[in-house]
């Protein structure tokens, strides 16, 4: 069939099918004549859809010639593709986990499909990170359509909540932090680098290899908080390293062997070794014959610093006899300098204090499978190509573990930051996992199109079970979610949209570009001039937490203003402050301080109870100048209006006896009853679960 | 309002469902670990050592930034070129001296016991605070409790409302590597209580409230009701619903205190002033923080606006808890990141120093009226028998009567004892 007809009947589709093999998902597209056509979502451009037919080849054609709904299915595939492989990977995890399930003595299937209602709560808390507001709710729960659960999906995973509540995830999974980690500086472009990666739905792989191979300084290149988030404790950075990559924790043979593995020392410091030519900072570095090398600025002529220094000098920057603007230049050189460059007059030796192997300079190798090709390559880009590539199946297990940690609440093999290299046999699913390695490495590890699959799984879209009914020594056979405690973003987020609504979505925050400017540098190119203008500002805004504007020509960045209401500031928690402030209700609530892998808490609070009882939040909630009671005193009757604080606190109908209940409520305290009755869902536990 | 119906009947129910709910916290495969610990516990050091084990509660007070040890507990008398402007006073103990700046501790030297050899490794603020708030240096791959923690995990909890420890001039605290339902409280701000502690409605509507609430969460906690955590927060709630209701938040409020002004009117006299509020409600361990003590420039200005409060706050808890009867049974301990250089720099002020430094004990079993340990005549090293920070650890963990052997394994099974190993200073026991 060198040209066949754009759509054909039905019957013929069918035939097709019999002969080709095509993904069994492909959806069948409506011409508005009442044609027929199967084809796979291409490209919309303009008003012109590119499609895929069977046969490989590929159609364009106006799409004014579709229905209404294949209209807005190319619509919505145009921001998330095609879903034909979606549906088929999502049926074959279904199909590999009943599977097991069936061969369980009690379990036996899937959990029942969870109704509507904590449906759109669920899959609003876990792609964007907040509950639905009220119109949102209410939006779904109007639509007759079959198959709103997928359409709804892929409208969250567009919108720019997705990137806001994974940031959460990998902030808490990498650490990161905008001060106090190394030499104070303010590692604010570094998280701007997380939200932008995430929102462009950068390959986790390519995030990956930006990180191990980045060089420059936060002003180059913000990857390279990465490397610098433990500088000055190498060996350290190596082992937090292992854990969020590769699922190992090696820790404990930094200084001895493993006691419950098979890590040696010499196994971690030669896979450490990999970092060894990694220069952070200037200063003294231990050299190959275990001399002490001297390494200066990188990328910087002889003798720039002291040029510049001279320069400042002149220009009455730097005033050399007052010790504190001494300290203010030394800060700006150290932040200039703690520049990552590969430097073979390097090698990290193995500590002295450490026994017979003290002193050692040690090669590098792989802690497993064949080691990486380092012929004419950095040993950081040999590393880079090791790790992503699709043969290191561990690579791509980790983040697929991760992730369905994410969507079920639990992983399939745990601890996540050092699961068994056997792990086939710590798990009851194996066949999934390793399935969702493979598509992991399908969709390049596409984290937005990875977590779909997940979400349109039965599986998921069931009730949710308690995990610890899972007798101890057996597995979990993921027969649905597990009810999980919001995070503690997620907990912020929500209340803010109680206190403000969905535009808090749109809210920008601080975003790093004040100090990006500061620090790129190109140090052969710029005059003095330049450079004298960006420590100028540097100098006026340091220990500020608000970073101004400053006048030069050269100079234009500025970090967006958070707005203040209430004396919140109303942005959500990614856009805070890495993490947020210890006095914060995000703290309260458990958010990672960052200074380990996965340290959110999920734990029950006093102090948590208090602020949900008492709280600046509530206090907006239910006070005189709530739009929520504003807004719901204008119903009609009180029945919708306790429907209408359901919907608002908890996104599900009351029941019989909690309608009743709510309308006596009503009758008897009016507006202020409104008022009541959300102070009194905001503060029952389901309110802080995830169904 | 019964919320023990909802969160199970019995005590023993309660109790093992508490500590379900601080296992789940960590993930099921800890569970074993913690398990393991919870076990049958040695407690040795109260037996082998009558001295110690005397302290029942402990008062932390930790000078952030470094505080000098030649201006305070070590001066050298006649070497004007280390003392600057400071002057050495006498104490009510013959042969003891302190810094000029110390009159009323003076007065209490005989309650008070120095360290003038402590030593450390640590010459960066955040890394020898971390190491003397916990024992243990910092790593990137792990965080350690502060002692709070460690003593509720080693001991179990005391009270039943109030928490059994609290940290004063801090917004955040953590439980380190051990469950976070030990976090001790923190209170920012000593004058200010507990946050959100104020309800915003009155009484009756506040109650009425939570009675609806219970009301209409009672479905959910039912559905999920082998599940500790929703259980959990009805726990909670009806703690927080007693403490809101009860006298216990009293202890907070500072306001009907007649001794306010002795202690001073700043966060470290209130701070204080608190810590020993909250040891009569038995409190355990109260840190209370107290900034400002990294004199780089101009140090006799920033003595004479950091030393007399200092001096005001430790003195009146002293003689306060003296008075009350009980020093005995409450050890204060004042800490510090690290001493100051003897060389006063060319901006007045002094810089790190981590090789040498003091601390300072009283109460709880502890002998006053003595120094323990030598600086050199410089105060620039020890002098004679260093104290680690290790052993500082162990000398307040022996104190509190913790077996120094006893281990506690983090989730991922590394075993850690208080004090890392330290040697107690058991001479510093009357």
């Amino acid at each position: 069939m060198k040209n066949p007809p754009l759509f054909l009947p039905v019957a013929a589709v069918l035939a097709i099918g019999l002969i080709i093999p095509m993904v069994s998902e492909a959806r069948v597209w409506t011409s508005t004549d009442g044609k027929k056509l199967e084809a796979i979502f291409e490209s919309l451009e303009g008003d012109m859809i590119q499609m895929k037919l069977r046969n490989g080849q590929s159609v364009k054609f106006p799409v004014s010639r579709l229905i209404a709904d294949d209209l807005e299915a190319a619509k919505r595939f145009a921001l998330v593709g095609d879903d034909a492989m979606t549906m088929a990977s999502a049926k074959k995890i279904d199909l590999l986990l009943a599977r097991n399930l069936a061969k369980s003595t009690d379990i036996r299937s899937f959990n029942e499909r969870l109704p509507d209602d904590l449906f759109v709560r669920r899959i609003y808390l876990d792609i964007l990170g907040r509950i639905p507001t009220r119109e949102e709710f209410q939006e779904f729960a109007d639509s007759a359509r079959e198959d709103k659960r997928a359409i709804l999906i892929d409208e969250l995973l567009a919108s720019p909540g997705r990137a806001s509540h994974l940031f959460n995830y990998f902030a808490d999974m990498y650490r990161i932090k905008d001060t106090g980690v190394a030499r104070e500086l303010d590692y604010s472009p570094y998280s701007q680098w997380w939200r932008d990666s995430l929102a462009a739905n950068v390959g986790y792989d390519e995030m990956v290899h930006q990180m191990i191979t980045a060089k420059g300084n936060l002003g180059h290149n913000p990857a390279i908080g990465f490397l610098q988030r433990d500088e000055g404790m190498e060996f350290d950075a190596f082992s937090n390293f292992g854990q969020v990559m590769m699922g190992i924790d090696i820790s404990c043979a930094q200084c001895h062997d493993h006691p419950f593995t098979d890590w040696t020392m010499e196994d971690f410091y030669q896979m450490a070794a990999f970092f060894g030519q990694t220069q952070r900072s200037m200063g003294s570095y231990k050299g190959a014959e275990g001399k002490n090398v001297r390494v200066g600025l990188p990328g910087a002529p002889e003798g720039w610093l002291n040029k510049f220094q001279n320069y400042a000098v002149k220009q009455g920057g730097i005033n050399l006899e007052d010790r504190n603007e001494r300290r203010q230049f030394g800060w700006y050189k150290t932040a200039l300098g703690l520049n990552v460059v590969d430097n073979k007059r390097i090698d990290i030796a193995i500590p002295g204090q450490i026994d017979e192997l003290g002193g050692q300079v040690v090669s590098p190798l792989t802690l497993y499978g064949e080691n990486a090709k380092t012929g004419g390559k950095s040993r950081r880009e040999a590393l880079s190509e090791w790790m992503t590539d699709p043969a290191n199946e561990r690579f791509a297990v980790n983040i697929a573990n991760r992730m369905w940690e994410r969507a079920f609440g639990r992983a399939l093999v745990e601890p996540v930051i050092d699961f068994p290299m056997d792990w086939r046999k710590h798990t009851g699913q194996p066949e999934v996992l390793e399935f969702l390695g493979q598509e992991m490495v399908r969709t390049r590890f596409d984290l937005r199109e990875f977590m779909r699959i997940l979400y349109n799984t039965q599986a998921y879209q069931g009730i949710s079970t308690y995990d610890r009914d899972v007798d101890e020594g057996q597995f979990y056979l993921f027969q649905g979610p597990v009810l999980r405690r919001m995070r503690a973003e997620q907990a912020w987020d929500s209340l803010l949209t109680l206190a403000y609504g969905s535009k808090i979505d749109e809210v920008k925050g601080g975003d790093g570009s004040f100090m990006r400017e500061v620090l790129r540098v190109d140090f052969k190119k710029d005059s003095m001039e330049e450079v004298f203008a960006k420590y100028e500002a540097y100098k006026k805004t340091r220990n500020k937490a608000q970073k101004v504007l400053v006048e030069t020509a050269s100079l234009k960045a500025k970090d967006p203003e958070i707005p203040v209401v209430d004396g919140i500031k109303m942005v959500r928690s990614s856009n805070m402050v890495q993490p947020a402030s210890a006095a914060s209700m995000l703290s309260t609530f458990g958010q990672s301080d960052r200074m380990v892998t996965d340290n959110s808490n999920f734990d029950g609070t006093v102090p948590q109870v208090l602020a949900l009882m008492n709280g600046t939040v509530t206090t907006r909630l239910t006070g005189s100048s709530s739009q929520v009671v504003e807004d719901l005193s204008k119903f009609d009757g009180p029945d919708d209006m306790v429907r209408g604080v359901f919907f608002t606190m908890l996104s599900r109908y009351p029941t019989e006896n909690e309608l009743k209940k709510g309308v006596d409520i009503m009758e008897t305290y009016g507006e202020d009853g409104i008022r009541d009755l959300a102070w009194a869902l905001l503060n029952t536990p389901e309110f802080l679960f995830i169904q | 309002m019964d919320f023990k119906a909802l969160a199970g009947n019995t005590d023993t129910s309660r109790r093992q469902f508490m500590e379900g709910t601080a296992k789940t916290a960590l993930g099921v495969s800890m569970a074993t670990t913690y398990g393991a610990v919870l076990g049958s516990k040695n407690v040795q050091a109260q037996e082998a050592g009558a001295a110690g084990g005397k302290a029942k509660s402990l008062i932390y007070i930790y000078n952030s930034g470094g505080m000098t040890h030649l201006d305070t507990f070590d001066p050298k008398k006649n070497n004007k070129k280390v003392m600057g402007d400071t002057e050495t006073i006498s104490t009510n103990v013959p042969g003891i001296h302190y810094g000029s700046h110390l009159k009323k501790l003076a007065e209490h030297a005989d309650k008070i016991a120095v360290i003038n050899s402590m030593s450390s490794t640590n010459g960066a603020h955040a890394q020898a605070r971390y190491q003397m708030m916990t024992g243990y240096n910092q790593r990137a791959t792990i965080v350690h409790p502060h002692i709070g923690p460690w003593c509720e995990k080693y001991f179990g909890k005391r009270g039943d409302l109030l928490p059994d420890s609290v940290i004063v001039n801090r917004g955040t605290s953590n439980s380190g590597y051990l469950e976070p339902a030990l976090s001790p409280l923190p209170v920012a701000n000593p004058t200010a209580g507990i946050a959100n502690s104020q309800i915003m409605t009155s009484e009756d509507r506040f109650k009425q409230r939570m009675e609806m609430s219970l009301d209409m969460g009672k479905s959910f906690v039912e559905k999920y009701q082998h599940y500790s955590s929703p259980r959990g927060y009805i726990e909670f709630y009806d703690q927080a619903s007693r403490l809101l209701s009860s006298d216990e938040l009293e202890v907070f409020d500072l306001s009907g205190e007649k001794d306010r002004q002795k202690y001073g009117m700043n966060n470290l006299g209130q701070g204080c002033l608190l810590a020993r509020r909250l040891v009569e409600k038995g409190v355990r361990v109260i840190e209370v923080h107290n900034g400002g003590w990294d004199m780089h420039n101009g140090i006799q200005d920033s003595l004479s606006s950091r030393l007399p409060p200092f001096d005001q706050a430790v003195a009146a808890l002293i003689s306060d808890l003296d008075q009350r009867g009980l020093l005995e049974s409450t050890m204060i301990v004042v800490g510090t990141d690290f001493g100051r250089t003897s060389r006063i720099n060319d901006r007045a002020g002094r810089d790190h120093q981590p090789a040498v430094f003091s601390t300072m004990f009283a109460g709880g079993g502890i002998a006053g009226g003595q120094k323990y340990g030598k600086s050199d005549a410089d105060g620039r090293r020890v002098g004679d028998k260093k104290v680690s920070v290790e052993d500082f650890h162990a000398t307040i963990g022996y104190g509190l009567g913790i077996d120094l052997g006893y281990e506690i394994y983090s989730p991922s099974g590394r075993p850690f004892v208080f004090g890392n190993h330290g040697k107690p200073v058991t001479g510093l026991f009357g």
